[in-house]
């Protein structure tokens, strides 16, 4: 596209979140996707770019956190923000733009890449011979309909199979339901009916806390576990190699990552703060 | 696009990070609490009552009775306690409160953080926050971004 028909529209920061640092080709391929679709998009998350959301216990903290990231934005100039997380986005509507006033919009990456599906259309030509049933919450759902948004991007994908079902998953995401007993148990177990009912092969999630309570649903079954922008990268031909469900599902996830991957992220580090959610047992 | 004039940055002035957030949050506490009518049509919709204990078999009016307590600063009873802690934002609230002006969903969210004790108040359910939130997102992302990456992303 000539610079004179570039519009704001087409430049945007990528907001990925916190948590998904976990998932560093979800970040990738997600801006990678936006770009493809004509958006310029440089992402920016982690701690310095907290919406506050996750210390919610103290408003001061997180309203620290959520003030200072508006401020950064506004800062670069940037015309629109895109979201990934439903945390953060829903933090930027209800607490953070009452507070400090955003020079941006915001729209959800799975918005800004349906509104452009007719550009994204004829990348997706590799074939993926699957049955998938996406897995969806209620929550975000009201603020953005990515329960419909989503599978229509999937049905794109030539040989991809997006099957109906009627379950929707209390909570606006998996990481909303951990703190509640019992509650992860009693909605992957009403997830894994869902699977059996329709006869999926693969359940696709839409965020990352998602895939991260349901890598482990691989295990023991021939069930394959993806996320929603794995399966648009891969019908683009693009790596979309998952990572971190390699190394939850490995009997050894030291060994898995390698010796000289750890050391160069920090040995002491990657003992107390990644191994132990690694090898945290499945849920079901 | 807010209006810089009518935030509650340029309403409280900004002091110390998070103060303005703060205010914000007290006052829409105190707003939402003096507009619920305790109709129960919330806790009626909620999915998640089913996992709260203490709030099956109670009535609706005790429950909400408890959660404009906790939006007003006060102690809780334990059947809105338990329902509070249940709340996972699912907003199936939204639709069904009666009152213009009042999201249930955000009212939730709202007494959720002041029974955690966010506005000062002594804490009244379980904070389960993870403590190494920061240094464990660093950490995978030390693991799964290479440098440049890192360098240009967080």
């Amino acid at each position: 596209m000539s610079a004179d028909r570039t519009t704001d529209q087409d430049r945007a920061v990528f907001w990925y979140g916190c948590n998904m640092t976990r998932h560093g080709e979800l970040i990738r391929n997600s801006a990678r996707l936006l770009e493809a679709v004509g958006v310029a998009a440089e992402p920016a998350g982690g701690p310095a770019y907290c919406c506050g959301s996750a210390k919610e216990s103290s408003a001061q903290i997180a309203g620290g956190m959520g003030e200072r990231t508006v401020e950064a934005f506004n800062a670069t100039g940037t015309p629109q923000v895109i979201t990934w997380c439903p945390s953060c986005h829903m933090n930027t509507q209800d607490i953070m733009a009452p507070v400090t006033a955003p020079e941006f919009t915001t729209q959800h990456l799975s918005e800004v890449l349906h509104a452009r599906r007719g550009r994204l259309a004829p990348m997706l030509r590799q074939r993926i011979g699957l049955r998938v049933l996406v897995h969806k919450h209620q929550g975000f759902n009201a603020r953005v309909p990515v329960n419909d948004i989503v599978p229509e991007l999937l049905r794109m994908i030539p040989g991809l199979e997006v099957l109906e079902h009627d379950l929707r998953i209390p909570g606006h995401m998996c990481s909303a339901l951990v703190g509640v007993p019992g509650a992860i148990l009693a909605t992957q177990s009403d997830q894994l009916a869902a699977i059996t009912e329709s006869g999926a092969d693969a359940v696709v999630t839409i965020f990352h806390s998602c895939h991260r309570e349901m890598a482990s649903l691989e295990r023991g079954r021939t069930l394959k576990v993806f996320n929603w922008v794995h399966l648009l990268a891969q019908a683009i031909g693009w790596d979309a190699a998952d990572d971190y469900k390699t190394w939850r599902n490995a009997s050894d996830p030291r060994a898995e990552i390698g010796q000289a991957r750890i050391e160069a992220a920090g040995e002491v580090a990657f003992e107390r703060l990644t191994e132990p959610e690694l090898r945290r047992p499945a849920t079901i | 696009m807010s209006d810089p004039q009518q935030t509650a940055s340029h309403r409280t002035g900004r002091n110390r990070p998070g103060q303005a957030t703060a205010a914000f949050l007290r006052g829409e506490a105190l707003r939402m609490a003096g507009l619920c009518t305790e109709c129960g049509n919330c806790l009626r919709a909620c999915p998640m009552r089913r996992l709260a204990p203490a709030a099956q078999d109670v009535d609706a009016r005790t429950v909400l009775s408890g959660v404009r307590a906790l939006l007003r600063g006060e102690v809780a009873n334990t059947a809105s306690l338990s329902w509070v802690a249940a709340c996972s934002r699912s907003a199936q609230c939204h639709g069904v409160c009666p009152v213009e002006g009042l999201d249930p969903a955000f009212m939730m969210r709202v007494a959720k953080m002041r029974a955690m004790g966010a506005l000062g108040d002594r804490p009244q359910i379980t904070v389960q926050e993870d403590s190494q939130f920061s240094p464990r997102v660093k950490a995978f992302a030390r693991l799964t971004l290479s440098s440049s990456e890192q360098e240009d992303w967080l």
